[in-house]
């Protein structure tokens, strides 16, 4: 620690530290527009030039470190006079269109200018004016503003991890752009919207819609991924405008992903429903709350109860799952599931408490080595894949496991991409075994004997077992894999084989809520197991029961297999659908329908995947008679007169989960079973890997049309094969593939994509009804079809 | 790998590679630009751009920003002789002005423009560091000194 | 012998014939009485009466959709909601003034960076219900046009004090 003296105080600061940091943290103003706390230094702006005694000119706080003894004038009169200098100088190509910029009163380059600025330009001059870029759906640009502080160049290089935006051109000639036109393809890059102090990069789904002055600030918690980000919404008279970070260093940091900025969009779409709506004869019709409710119960009533099953999405609030669950339970059912895209579920009641991350978000940073294992984690959890890409600059070696060779935004020590799981998996295990001492039990070795090693299993054996704090990251293509109990055992034995974590990447924004709150078919509230489980996902469609109860899910798009879901909900007796839209599907197979609140417009709890139980209140009114869910599940409680469940608020609710819960903590260390026998012949014939798109996860981003135009949605809807195998069946990319799946049949268009391997065929989720997710499939080319 | 750089591109960006520690291949690029664009008749594209990028292992962007910045980098076709005048300080107090208007009234072209037989391109540029010399331009890679507009003319006329 | 004069005054009603001095004088005097609605008062160049709103010659509104006006109104009778326009420019989709609240301060006007919104020397409306002192973006910009000579030349007029 050294003493330095500013502006005559004297504060104690790490040698070496910049000057900048030390004023922020201190409050002493100094004004900046290149410097961000969380991107390099890049000191080209000048603004923030301070006076230090015995330099000759004045200094840039940002890029100065802290020596003992410095003394530091940050308005004396020289500083002030440096600082004015700069104003002067960026404002002369910055154009006077305050009015018509978004940015306009929420603007560094407006507020500094206030502070720092002239009344009057000196410029005469012709001011310089650069031609905008489109560089996608969700950022507009009006590049003329631009005033060259580089932060967005710097995000794509150490951020994001894409190298897209750049400065070309040089001197005055200087443009910031992509140079040939093209969008943006990261997933994180709404982010330079927040990042740019002046309006050249603004959100384009936001524009021109609100100033900022005019606007509310509430927080909530984003509705998406399994983080949990930390998000600031904007209301504009009771209607939500945009979506912003909030910073909470332990979860998001500064940033939030484009799906948790731009979802919003899907809350005002045009199939939003708005009454409770109910079948008679055939017919749909509007009716009120009262008799949609008794008509609801009064039909469920004459179903069996144990024919009765329910379905929840996990982006459901902890609340209102544990109160579909009570409800459930308090009828005598035990069929209620919220794994939707899980299809084997042999080994659940080994499952830990919830699928925990097995550490906290921010220490994936500090890993020194991490194996992903069927994730496309960038698409999946792209602040995870955040974190670990900051492990990996910090020479973490990253390995992964994967069907697809998906592009990562890090440099990847080793990797196995295969559609054989279970057989490579159980290779890596058995080089581990042979280097650590640690045995396993017989029955397991006993297993592992046939399994011959290769190579890469080889090398990433070896990685593992140097490893000081290694992550063994189970990801969603694992979970919905066909043999996910055999993965997960050898994900777990490999993990203690190599004494790394174990942890799951988690899925939906409350999937560990889901969990805690007893929404399945094994385990009630609290993990407590029941006496007989009940029905899982698949179950309860494969089997056919008579009544279904579904919150908050498009079971075709949600569900493992979409085709058979419809089909068992078509031939059911009766169908309860809590959902916030109406769609052809929903009105031909539910009875009823009862409009629920989303996002901001119900108050709640999500727990993430670290367990952090985040709270957030109702924000904004649902529009027309959409209640949240928790009350309509509440009043349902009330019409079957079941006991307990008189709660006037959400936040009874999850006290009530959280008693139950107690002192119950995450753990992954629960046992796993030992396999009957490891499947380890290769799979045969083309495999279909199904992967859900990063904007399709949930019926709100579904309808977020920004998204929807992004790249990462666009390619969604084709089949993508490779090359060589495109060349077998003779097509291309101008061309159709007959899919034939378990005797479905569907027409998609071809994208060629080099990342699959030769067997393989991906086929994404969240976009028609497909039937099941993995297996095998039968591709023929065809010359007619629709995309 | 992009089939668009010769056999003897690659070889001689080896060199320029070679020159540089291994894991920062990309320091090459400056080299590996000029070179690709001789090869290219004296102008880079944007596809050899980026199978330099693809080469040296780095961004596209990138390599964009670099051949946009410095003026040695042609991004659409030149004239035979590229002539780039220096309008910096030392040549604009010592007549460069007039030496640009000389120019451009000769080969009745301006800046950025090529004679229409293809013959002289011309270009203005930043200090190439021979202000002892002022007012100076350069031709291909000799440089022109103390120039006037006679020594122009002569000095046009003996290029083919 | 002031108690003298006083009497005496108070005697032969000075004070009353000082007053009608004054009746007497102004009624010989040019009437400044004028007949309203017949007759008017001059109005200043800045008279600051119904507002309206403006267009460029070529007939392009002029309003952008800052909504600094909306911002600055300190009795807050103008609400406006902006889009953009299927030509890319930022233009309101609504821009309402509440007559009945708005005090005539003149600072939407002043606020105006494109001399959109200004207040015309109208004065004379009336509203027979309150939804008719609503004045809707299609009111004020017809009233703009109808007044525009008359706008431009006063804010010509006054140009030179600005």
């Amino acid at each position: 620690m050294v003493t330095i003296e500013i502006d005559g105080k004297s504060y104690q600061a790490e040698a070496g530290q910049m000057l900048i940091e030390l004023t922020d943290n201190n409050g002493i103003d100094i004004p900046r527009f290149c410097y961000h706390k969380k991107l390099s230094v890049a000191a080209n702006c000048r603004m923030c030039l301070v006076e230090v005694e015995k330099a000759p000119k004045p200094l840039p706080a940002c890029a100065t470190p802290i020596m003992d003894g410095m003394k530091v004038f940050t308005r004396s009169e020289k500083a002030l006079i440096a600082q004015k200098s700069v104003m002067e100088f960026l404002l002369i190509n910055h154009p006077l269109d305050c009015p018509i910029c978004d940015q306009g009163g929420e603007c560094e380059l407006q507020d500094v200018a206030v502070g720092y600025g002239k009344d009057l330009s000196r410029y005469q001059e012709g001011k310089r004016v650069v031609f905008d870029k489109n560089i996608g759906p969700l950022i507009a640009t009006e590049m003329t503003r631009c005033i060259h502080c580089t932060r967005c160049v710097r995000f794509g290089q150490e951020i994001s991890g894409i190298q897209e935006l750049g400065a070309t051109g040089r001197g005055e000639h200087t443009e910031i752009g992509t140079y040939i036109e093209q969008s943006l393809s990261s997933e994180l890059s709404g982010n330079i919207i927040d990042l740019c102090p002046v309006g050249a990069l603004t959100s384009k789904p936001f524009r021109f819609k609100a100033r900022a002055w005019e606007m509310q600030q509430a927080e909530t918690i984003a509705p998406h991924d399994a983080v949990g980000s930390n998000l600031y919404v904007h209301l504009r008279s009771k209607q939500l405008m945009r979506v912003a970070p909030k910073e909470n260093e332990a979860v998001n940091e500064v940033w939030i992903s484009d799906r948790d900025r731009f979802s919003y969009e899907g809350l005002t779409a045009d199939d939003r429903l708005t009454t409770p709506m109910i079948k008679q004869d055939g017919n749909w019709q509007e009716t009120d709350w009262e008799t949609a409710l008794a008509f609801a119960s009064e039909n469920l009533k004459k179903l069996e109860s144990n024919n009765i099953g329910a379905l929840a999405s996990a982006t459901a609030t902890i609340e209102e799952l544990y109160l579909l669950q009570k409800f459930m339970r308090g009828i005598g059912s035990q069929n209620i599931d919220h794994r939707l895209r899980q299809v084997d579920f042999s080994d659940q009641n080994d499952a830990p408490l919830f699928p925990y991350l097995g550490q906290a978000i921010a220490d994936l940073e500090n890993s020194d080595a991490a194996l992903i294992i069927g994730s496309h984690l960038r698409k999946e959890q792209p602040l995870l894949n955040h974190r670990l890409r900051k492990a990996s600059l910090n020479g973490a070696k990253i390995m992964l496991f994967n069907p697809i060779d998906y592009d990562f935004n890090f440099k990847i020590a080793e990797k196995i991409i295969t559609t054989t799981w279970v057989k490579n998996l159980a290779g890596i295990a058995k080089a581990l075994l042979e280097t650590e001492a640690t045995l396993l039990p017989a029955k397991m070795q006993e297993l592992l004997a046939e399994v011959e090693i290769t190579e890469q299993q080889r090398a990433i054996a070896t990685v593992l077992s140097a490893t000081q704090k290694g992550t063994i990251l189970l990801g969603n293509l694992a979970t919905a894999h066909p043999q996910f109990a055999d993965i997960r055992s050898l994900a777990a034995i490999i993990a203690k084989l190599s004494g790394a974590n174990f942890g799951y990447c988690g899925e939906s924004c409350n999937t560990s809520g889901a969990w805690l709150a007893g929404a399945l078919p094994h385990r009630t509230a609290g993990g407590k197991p029941v006496e007989k489980a009940g029905l899982d996902a698949q179950a309860m469609l494969t089997q056919g029961l008579k009544g279904y109860i579904l919150l908050g899910l498009e079971p075709e798009l949600d569900n493992w297999n979409g085709v058979a879901a419809l089909n068992s909900l078509k031939q059911a007796e009766f169908v309860v659908s809590l959902t916030a839209y109406k769609t052809a599907a929903i009105e031909e197979y539910a009875n009823v329908i009862l409009p629920i609140s989303l996002f901001a417009e119900t108050s709640g709890t999500y727990v993430n995947v670290e367990g952090n139980w985040q709270s957030f209140k109702g924000i904004i009114p649902p529009p027309g008679e959409a209640r949240p869910a928790w009350k309509i599940l509440r009043v349902l409680g009330n019409l079957f007169e079941l006991e307990d469940f008189e709660y006037t608020s959400s936040n009874e609710v999850s006290e009530e989960l959280s008693e139950i819960i107690g002192d119950k903590l995450a753990n992954n260390k629960m046992g796993w079973q030992i396999p009957e026998k490891l499947e380890t012949q290769e799979a045969e014939g083309i495999q279909r890997i199904t992967e859900m798109p990063i904007y399709s996860v949930d019926a709100l981003v579904r309808r977020a049309d920004a998204l929807q135009n992004t790249i990462d949605a666009k390619i969604t809807k084709t089949a993508h094969i490779n090359a060589k195998l495109a060349n077998q069946l003779n097509v291309n990319e101008t061309s159709y593939v007959q899919v034939k799946q378990d005797e479905i049949m569907f027409t998609l268009a071809v994208t060629i994509n080099d990342q699959l391997p030769d067997n393989a065929v991906l086929i994404y989720a969240g976009q028609n009804a497909t039937a099941g997710w993995h297996g095998q499939v039968e591709l023929s080319a065809t010359t007619e079809g629709q995309t | 790998m992009s089939t668009l750089l010769s056999e003897q591109s690659r070889t001689e960006i080896d060199a320029w590679i070679a020159k540089y520690p291994p894991e920062q291949k990309q320091s090459a690029v400056m080299g590996a630009l000029k070179i690709v664009q001789e090869a290219n008749g004296g102008y880079l594209t944007t596809e050899l751009m980026d199978a330099v990028a693809e080469y040296l292992e780095m961004a596209p962007i990138a390599v964009y920003e670099v051949a946009t910045f410095y003026s040695m980098y042609e991004l659409k076709p030149v004239g035979k002789h590229k002539i780039c005048v220096c309008t910096n300080i030392s040549c604009m107090l010592c007549g460069s002005d007039d030496i640009v208007a000389h120019l451009k009234q000769k080969l009745n072209i301006g800046f950025g423009e090529t004679t229409a037989d293809n013959k002289f391109s011309l270009k203005e540029v930043e200090c190439l560091g021979a202000c002892g010399g002022a007012p100076m331009m350069q031709i291909g890679k000799t440089y022109y000194e103390n120039l006037t507009s006679e020594k122009i003319d002569d000095i046009l006329s003996q290029l083919d | 012998m002031k108690a003298i004069k006083d009497y005496i005054q108070r005697l032969f009603l000075w004070e009353m014939f000082k007053g009608l001095n004054i009746t007497g004088r102004y009624l010989f005097k040019k009437k400044i009485t004028v007949q309203y609605p017949e007759e008017k008062t001059p109005q200043s160049h800045r008279f600051r009466g119904h507002h309206a709103l403006r267009r460029y010659p070529n007939g392009e509104e002029r309003c952008i959709a800052c909504k600094l006006c909306e911002a600055v109104c300190p009795a807050l009778a103008i609400t406006i909601e902006a889009e953009q326009r299927a030509d890319g420019t930022r233009r309101t989709t609504r821009y309402d003034i509440d007559l009945t609240k708005c005090i005539f301060c003149g600072y939407c006007e002043e606020s105006c960076p494109v001399d959109s919104i200004v207040e015309t020397r109208h004065f004379e409306y009336h509203g027979e219900q309150h939804g008719d002192l609503i004045m809707t973006k299609e009111k004020l910009l017809a009233l703009g046009d109808k007044l525009e000579p008359q706008l431009a030349a006063d804010r010509a007029y006054d140009a030179k004090y600005r």
